[in-house]
């Protein structure tokens, strides 16, 4: 009996492989392709070998003082060198730097650890630690209570001062946004509508309504003589914010967690609590992931909004620093992109890892 | 016959759901009871000793300061109320030039992401990840410091035509003023509308019935445009332009676009833009590919393949997402009082607040403001979202 033999594979095609195909078929596919191609060709060709020896070949890097970027057709990068230290430390004191290191460090270390301690120790270790990481915070940068130099939250500031805050503010709006949502789907009608009143108010007011609430009304509140810090106030009003657009994603990964789970666990025995911590809220916490990076970069990104009640995060010690009387040389342009990049690599890269596990999520067979 | 055993079916009082669920709402009422109570108390108190007065009245009392902008008359004998409807005006003034303006740039981003040629592709995606990424306070500052404030001096502005002109100091160009007449042309302009919302209604009812296609977009255009013209023609053209010129150091006439105005405009544009062309591109990604072979395999050209079966499916995921895009742009417009564009932030909540000390009237005003204002774009787009969601067969 005969042996079936396959025939050898036939190579592709010639006019289908390689870089001229290849060309071909991305940017020449058709006679208005072949002009769009070319007119962006000529667009970058004019723009960019200018830029790029405004932002490196001509730029000015050495030295400390304006006088030193001699160089008109170049970008002063001096500028943002001499006022580095400000624009990641505010008016933090010069010695007293270590105690902002020491406190992101802790971040990302519990960061790291809530990654890779083994699944047992891991809920039991990271999610206090975080929990307690804004207090344990508070007390190593203001210092008085610990035996440390006391230093006051006016010269807290810089690019430290916006990741320890947004930080601050999703991890205790973590639990207060879970509440929200379960009482969003709870069956007691009051519970229900007071959530319900509470998440809308904070999604639907601009954040600058709440901050400007925060600065001239909640003085009112209290009673009088209480002297509240800025700071705390802004804190308090950038957590209830975050809650509410948390308490949304949740309640869209409450929705997700199919109704079996509930079920099986209500077989079990198990009470609302027991049911509730230990069966949903770690898939819900899993499916929410992406949408919950999503709404942290927005939180963080809306942490230079407090320029405008007169916090120093980063943006406005880069206003600050522009209009300082040493350095009137317009360097408007410098300060703004490096902030920009400063953001942008941060963002871009969260969005990245929320869209990466977006995709380990994603089970669907699409395309 | 044995008796029946005795069950007591009935859980103790406390484990008893309804009990429960009972106390915990009153427990959370009395907390908020509590809780309310004190800060209605402290706050009189505190009002007391400040010597603030509570109520409205501040609303009908001279203002005494000058708005940079306003699109009613205003100066600076008119009331707090006027400040108020000066900067509402304002805020819905911008917030419909960005709507508009990023709702055309996100689109063409949005769809650029899928087209044949590679570099199109990778400029769409470099936008919305750049522009995406960066605070919207610190576009708005970089549009207003950086780029706007280093255009020429009016002196040397830049222009079209000897008719448009931009300098530092804003973007002029000609306005129209109406003169007596000019009725009839407004009137021929709202009966084109109206005529051409009749005529589709009656194309789509003469198509759904006899399959007859009716050119209604040609017609539609000779619409709107001939019957205003017509109009004007009859009437003797009651409109003159109003030419900004140069007197002295600065333009008079004409419509005036001041830099506040535009650096706002111009980052809530390129910033929602980015987000509304990510909304788009997952939009067109959720239409299944089977979709566009199937139009490809009865024949329809590549440009209507997107109209007609793409888009409208790809409408159902963007208009939701549109939706609050469209709300974000708009609170995201009190960012203006960081560069002292004149809307409802800046002059209420800013001037009006510093200068009256009635802090929770103003505050809670403004919150209702932005309140109405996205509950209104919320309903509009809900109903948007109804004419374009998958009719299913019940």
């Amino acid at each position: 009996m005969k042996e079936f033999k396959p025939l050898p594979d036939q190579p592709a095609p010639n006019d289908t492989i390689g870089p001229i195909p290849w060309i071909k078929e991305n940017l020449f596919s058709s006679p208005a392709n072949s002009i769009a191609t070319l007119a962006i060709f000529a667009f970058f060709a004019t723009v960019i070998p200018p830029l790029i020896d405004w932002l490196f070949i001509s730029a000015n890097w050495s030295g400390t003082t304006q006088a030193a970027c001699t160089n008109e057709n170049g970008a002063c990068w001096v500028f943002v060198i001499a006022w580095s230290k400000q624009f990641f430390y505010g008016s933090y004191p010069v010695e007293e730097i270590w105690r902002i290191n020491l406190c992101l460090i802790g971040l990302i270390a519990i960061i790291i650890a809530s990654f890779k301690l083994p699944k047992d120790l891991r809920n039991k270790i990271a999610i206090p630690l975080f929990l307690m990481l804004p207090f344990i915070s508070i007390l190593i940068l203001s210092g008085s209570w610990i035996g440390l130099e006391y230093v006051s939250t006016d010269y807290w500031g810089g690019f430290s001062l916006n990741v320890l805050l947004a930080a601050a503010s999703i991890i205790v709006a973590f639990p207060l946004s879970f509440l929200w949502a379960l009482g969003r789907r709870s069956d007691m009608p009051f519970v229900k509508s007071v959530s319900i009143i509470l998440i809308e108010f904070f999604r639907g007011v601009p954040v600058l309504a709440l901050f400007f609430m925060g600065s001239v009304m909640l003085p009112l509140f209290f009673p009088e003589g209480t002297n509240v810090d800025k700071l705390l106030r802004v804190w308090i009003v950038l957590t209830l914010f975050m809650s509410g657009y948390m308490a949304e994603v949740f309640r869209g990964g409450f929705q997700a967690v199919p109704k079996g789970q509930y079920e099986a666990a209500d077989s079990l025995g198990l009470g609302f609590w027991q049911k509730t911590l230990l069966i949903i809220l770690p898939q819900v916490i899993k499916i929410s992931m992406p949408n919950i990076l999503a709404t942290f970069v927005m939180l963080f990104k809306n942490t230079t909004f407090l320029l405008i009640i007169g916090i120093f995060e980063m943006l406005s010690t880069t206003q600050t620093a522009l209009t300082n009387s040493n350095w009137l040389g317009g360097h408007s342009t410098e300060g703004y992109l490096f902030v920009a990049v400063v953001f942008w690599i941060c963002c871009f890269s969260m969005s990245m890892i929320s869209s990466s596990i977006e995709r380990k999520l994603d089970t669907s067979h699409r395309n | 016959m044995s008796e029946k055993p005795q069950v007591k079916s009935s859980p103790s009082f406390f484990n008893n759901p309804r009990n429960r669920s009972l106390i915990y709402q009153l427990l959370l009422l009395v907390g908020l009871a509590y809780f309310f109570y004190g800060i209605v108390s402290n706050t009189l108190a505190n009002m007391e000793a400040r010597g603030i007065k509570s109520g409205y009245d501040f609303l009908f009392t001279t203002a005494g300061f000058d708005i940079l902008m306003s699109l009613i008359p205003y100066d600076a004998t008119h009331t707090y109320g006027q400040t108020f409807v000066v900067g509402l005006l304002n805020t819905i003034l911008v917030s419909t030039i960005g709507i508009i303006l990023s709702t055309i740039v996100g689109f063409i981003m949005g769809v650029a992401h899928f087209s044949h040629n590679l570099l199109i592709r990778k400029i769409a995606v470099a936008y919305i990840e750049t522009f995406r990424n960066i605070p919207l306070l610190l576009q708005i500052f970089f549009w207003y410091f950086a780029v706007l404030a280093a255009l020429p001096s009016a002196r040397q502005s830049m222009s079209i035509g000897e008719a448009i002109f931009l300098n530092v100091r804003g973007l002029y160009f000609p306005g129209l003023i109406a003169e007596s007449g000019a009725g009839i042309v407004y009137g021929a302009i709202t009966a084109a509308i109206a005529g051409i919302f009749f005529l589709r209604r009656w194309a789509k009812k003469r198509q759904n019935d006899t399959g007859q296609q009716f050119p209604v977009f040609t017609a539609s255009l000779g619409i709107l445009f001939g019957l205003p013209l017509i109009a004007l023609l009859v009437s003797g053209i009651p409109f003159v332009w109003d030419f900004p010129e140069l007197k002295g150091f600065n333009f008079r006439g004409g419509v005036t676009v001041i830099p506040e105005l535009m650096a706002l405009a111009l980052a809530l544009t390129v910033y929602t833009g980015a987000f509304i062309a990510e909304a788009v591109r997952a939009g067109i990604q959720a239409v299944p590919h089977g979709q566009t072979e199937a139009a490809r395999s009865i024949g329809l050209k590549e440009s209507k393949i997107m109209k007609l079966i793409v888009v409208p499916q790809a409408m159902r995921v963007i208009v939701p997402l549109l939706n609050s895009e469209y709300q974000s742009l708009v609170k995201n417009s009190t960012l203006a009082t960081a560069i002292g564009y004149p809307d409802l932030f800046t002059v209420f909540v800013g001037t009006t607040l510093n200068q009256t000390g009635q802090a929770i009237e103003i505050v809670f005003m403004t919150m209702a403001v932005y309140f109405v204002i996205n509950m209104s774009i919320s309903f509009v787009m809900n109903r948007f979202n109804a004419s374009v969601e998958l009719a299913e067969r019940n």
